[in-house]
This record gives structure tokens, C-alpha cells and sequence, in this order.
């Protein structure tokens, strides 16, 4: 019966009340009717879950409106993209134009010779930098300064550098610049020089330098022509080891370890940039202190016993 | 019959279209996964998809489009659920010879059906649940699911078979 069944698909034919009279007699025997009848029967009082059509007619209308609404915002973003993308061009363009901050910076030991717009010169020291802003500049002569350099200056309107520990304005001169951290040093070759720090103010004549550390600030007198570091000496008036060795470091690439001397102890004297011992012989052997290379780059400083 | 060619594009066929066929498919998926949310979904999709398709489907094709459009997002979807069926309380005609053991019965009946058409194969289940539960004719079946109506005879008669089967004598 069952093969039967499944050969001319007697079951599904019964079910759809295709099959002939004869037949159909022929299955009400069968033992197996009784229970294909309440299957069929039973199965279609069967029902799927409930099922909310309105719902679901809501939720496709959403659906549809807010898609139909994203197209037509779509347009307006595109636009917005567009726009957007015109003015970081336009604003590129410009600040190419108008970005006219120029930086110099020198690694350790090298010097760079920068002429400025108005043809005033800045000579950097080793591991200086220099920031300035080409736009304007005759009428706004303003530089930021990192390291040591050397500047001399056109005459013109007011030439100032901004340093973080205080800024210097001239009128048309030469004169130094150290800045270093919690360190201004000054000196003034030519012409008159302005220096604001720690919210004071010190006019430095030709000859006259000018220093502050941390809050306390002294000034002196000098006596050569034109800094000794642009002929590759850098030369030092009483000046704290600290920055001593600050130069040597950025003359040399060298590391100090300062950890056993005192490196507020002043030093005045000169070292040359050509040879790092001889220029570490100069400093540290009148200073009464001994110095040890360790590796490459680093050096340690110790009391001479 | 009115000769002019009815726009699916038109919100008012559109909606006749949802109220004729929208239930239709939700159960058709839900027989094949059990997942109500999932058949009401696709159901959803199918329905915005024709929205999207409107000016392409002509209104008398819309029912197969959204049955194959519904069929095909389900052969992505790969869960499989369970189906939970429910059955309408069984009128009895004759009710003043009901015994409260007939009743238990009846009920054991209904209850070992649900579970025997929830464990079918899904072949014989869809093509089993469309034809009694939704009435639908094997050329529709066929239709719906793209199958020949011989194919679908032969699900229909080894979906009996298997119920036969796994129900056993009363």
C-alpha cells in the first residue's frame, strides 16, 4: 500500500478530492483511512500564529516614506559633501597662501644661516629652531625662538622674538638669543635691545648681556666683536654649568649624567666644536671635574678626587 | 474585469495587493523557519521590495514576485525555528453525544499532530501546511515554491505518510 501510494501519489490526490469513485472505495477499507481522515481533517483547523496584518502594512508604509524621505535628503548631504569638500580645497589653497609660517630648525651640532624677508640675518646655533610668519612681515617682524641664534637686524619697524621664558624687541641691531628651559640669555652687539622677562624689562646697550634663571636675572659686560660660536667656539661668561653643558649637548649629540657634580657652579671660558675631548678637557678639567665616556653618546660627570 | 492595467506604483492597489496576499507569506515563511519575526520581516522586505520594483511588476505578477522575492531572502537566512502552530476550537456537530473523554482525546489528537508537523522535513512541511492550513491548490504550491505539481504531489503524499507514520494507531 504504502509504495502505492507514493508511486502515483495516491495520498495527495485523495486529499485534493481528485480521486475516482472506485478508488476512493477502495481506500475507505484500508485500515489506514480512519487515521488519514483525521489527519486531514484535524490539519486544517490548524492555524499559524496570529498575525497582525495592519501592523505589518504600518511598518512596510514607514518602510516606504522614510525611504522615499532619505532619497530626497540623500541630495541634500551630497550637496553638503560637495560643498564640504569645495571649501577644505578652497581653505587648502588659501592656507598654502597664506601659511607662510616658515620653520628652521638645526640638529645637533650644525649651524644654519637664515635670511629673513627684510634681509636681516639669523644665525641658529645646533639644535635650535626658528618659527617665523612670512605674511606681513614689514610691518610685523616677529620670530619664536628655541636654542641659541644670533640675529642682526635691519633697520625697520620692531623686531621682536618670542622665546617661552620672555621676548626681546629691537629696533635694528645684532645681539644673541639663548632660550632654554627656565633659561633667557641675552647679548647685544650693536643698537639697543629690549628685553621682558619675568614681567621685567632691561635695556642692554651694545656689550651688555643679560641672563635670567629661573626668577633671579643678572646682566654684564662682554667684549668681542661677534659670537665667538659663529667662528666654532661657543664662549661662556659666568655662566651656569647647566647651560654650559646644555651646548655641549646640543653641540655634540652627547648625554651627560650630572647627577654627582654641581651644575649651578658657574664657568667662564670657551670650547671649541671641532673635537669633543678637547672641548670637554677645556670645560670640565678647571672645573675640577672628571668625565667618563659611557658608550657611544653619553657621558658621566663625576668629582675629581 | 476591467481592462485597464492597475499600477502596483498606486498606493491603493499596492494596499489591496498587501491585504490579498500579506498573510499568505508570512505564514509560507513562517512554515519554513517557525520564526514569527523573521516571516513577518521577510514579509516586510518582500513587500518593500515590490514598493521599490513597482513600476517593473505588473499587478497580477505581484503575488509570485513577492512569493519568490520572500522565498529567496529566506534561503539567505539560515535559522531554523520550531513551528508552533495553534488550532481552531473543533466544532462538533452532534454535541449532546461529546464525552469528556472524547474531548481529552480530541485534544491528545491535536497536540501530537502540532508536534508531528513541527518535526517534518521543511519540503513536506510548507507543501503540507499550504494545502490544509491555507488551502491553497498544488498548481499554486508549485507556483510558490518553484516546483512542479508532481513534486509537490509527492511532498504532499510522503508529508501524509510521515505524519501516518509518526502519529501511529489511535
Amino acid at each position: 500500500m504504502r509504495k502505492e501510494n507514493l508511486n502515483n501519489n495516491f495520498l495527495a490526490r485523495w486529499v485534493s478530492e481528485e480521486l475516482t469513485s472506485a478508488e476512493l472505495e477502495e481506500f475507505k477499507k484500508s485500515k489506514d483511512y480512519s487515521i488519514y481522515k483525521r489527519i486531514n481533517e484535524s490539519s486544517q483547523l490548524l492555524e499559524g500564529p496570529d498575525y497582525n496584518k495592519d501592523k505589518v502594512f504600518e511598518n512596510v508604509l514607514e518602510e516606504i516614506n522614510t525611504k522615499t524621505q532619505t532619497r530626497v535628503r540623500k541630495f541634500i548631504p551630497n550637496i553638503f559633501y560637495k560643498v564640504a569638500a569645495s571649501a577644505v580645497i578652497l581653505f587648502g589653497i588659501l592656507y598654502f597662501l597664506n601659511n607662510t609660517t616658515t620653520t628652521y630648525a638645526t640638529a645637533y651640532g650644525e649651524q644654519l644661516k637664515v635670511t629673513l624677508p627684510d634681509n636681516s640675518r639669523v644665525h641658529l646655533n645646533s639644535n635650535s629652531e626658528l618659527k617665523f610668519d612670512k605674511s606681513n612681515w614689514k610691518d610685523n617682524r616677529k620670530v619664536s625662538l628655541k636654542g641659541e641664534a644670533f640675529f642682526e637686524v635691519e633697520k625697520g619697524s620692531d623686531f621682536s622674538v618670542e622665546t617661552t621664558e620672555g621676548s626681546i624687541d629691537v629696533l635694528g641691531t645684532k645681539f644673541i638669543v639663548i632660550s632654554q628651559k627656565k633659561y633667557i640669555e641675552v647679548q647685544c652687539y650693536e643698537g639697543k635691545v629690549r628685553v621682558s622677562s619675568n614681567k621685567t624689562q632691561t635695556i642692554l646697550n651694545p656689550t651688555n648681556a643679560f641672563r635670567a634663571i629661573d626668577t633671579a636675572s643678572e646682566t654684564w659686560n662682554f667684549t668681542n666683536q661677534n659670537p665667538t660660536w659663529l667662528q666654532g667656539e661657543s664662549s661662556f661668561t659666568n655662566t651656569p654649568l647647566k647651560q654650559v653643558i646644555s651646548a655641549l649637548e646640543n653641540q655634540f649629540e652627547t648625554q651627560f649624567n650630572l647627577n654627582n657634580i654641581d651644575a649651578n657652579k658657574r664657568f667662564t671660558g670657551s670650547f671649541t666644536h671641532s673635537d669633543i675631548k678637547l672641548a670637554l678637557k677645556t670645560v670640565f678639567v678647571p672645573m675640577k671635574i672628571s668625565f667618563t665616556f659611557k658608550g657611544e653618546n653619553s657621558v658621566v660627570l663625576d668629582k675629581t678626587k | 474585469m476591467s481592462n485597464e492595467i492597475k499600477s502596483v506604483c498606486e498606493k491603493r492597489n499596492f494596499e489591496i495587493i498587501f491585504k490579498t496576499h500579506s498573510k499568505a507569506i508570512r505564514n509560507f515563511i513562517y512554515y519554513k523557519c517557525g520564526d514569527i519575526q523573521q516571516a513577518e520581516d521577510l514579509t516586510q522586505e518582500a513587500f518593500i521590495k515590490l514598493w521599490d520594483n513597482c513600476a517593473k511588476v505588473i499587478f497580477d505578477k505581484a503575488k509570485s514576485f513577492l512569493f519568490t522575492v520572500a522565498n529567496n531572502a529566506f534561503l539567505n537566512e539560515v535559522a531554523h525555528k520550531k513551528v508552533v502552530l495553534k488550532h481552531q476550537a473543533v466544532l462538533y456537530k452532534e454535541s449532546t453525544n461529546i464525552t469528556p473523554e472524547f474531548i481529552l482525546e480530541e485534544q491528545e489528537f491535536m497536540v501530537k499532530l502540532k508536534t508531528s508537523i513541527s518535526s517534518l522535513p521543511v519540503k513536506q512541511r510548507e507543501v503540507f501546511l499550504l494545502s490544509r492550513m491555507e488551502k491553497k491548490k498544488y498548481k499554486e504550491i508549485a507556483e510558490i515554491t518553484g516546483i512542479s505539481i508532481k513534486a509537490v504531489e509527492k511532498r504532499m503524499s510522503l508529508a501524509l505518510m510521515t505524519l501516518r507514520k509518526t502519529i501511529g494507531d489511535i
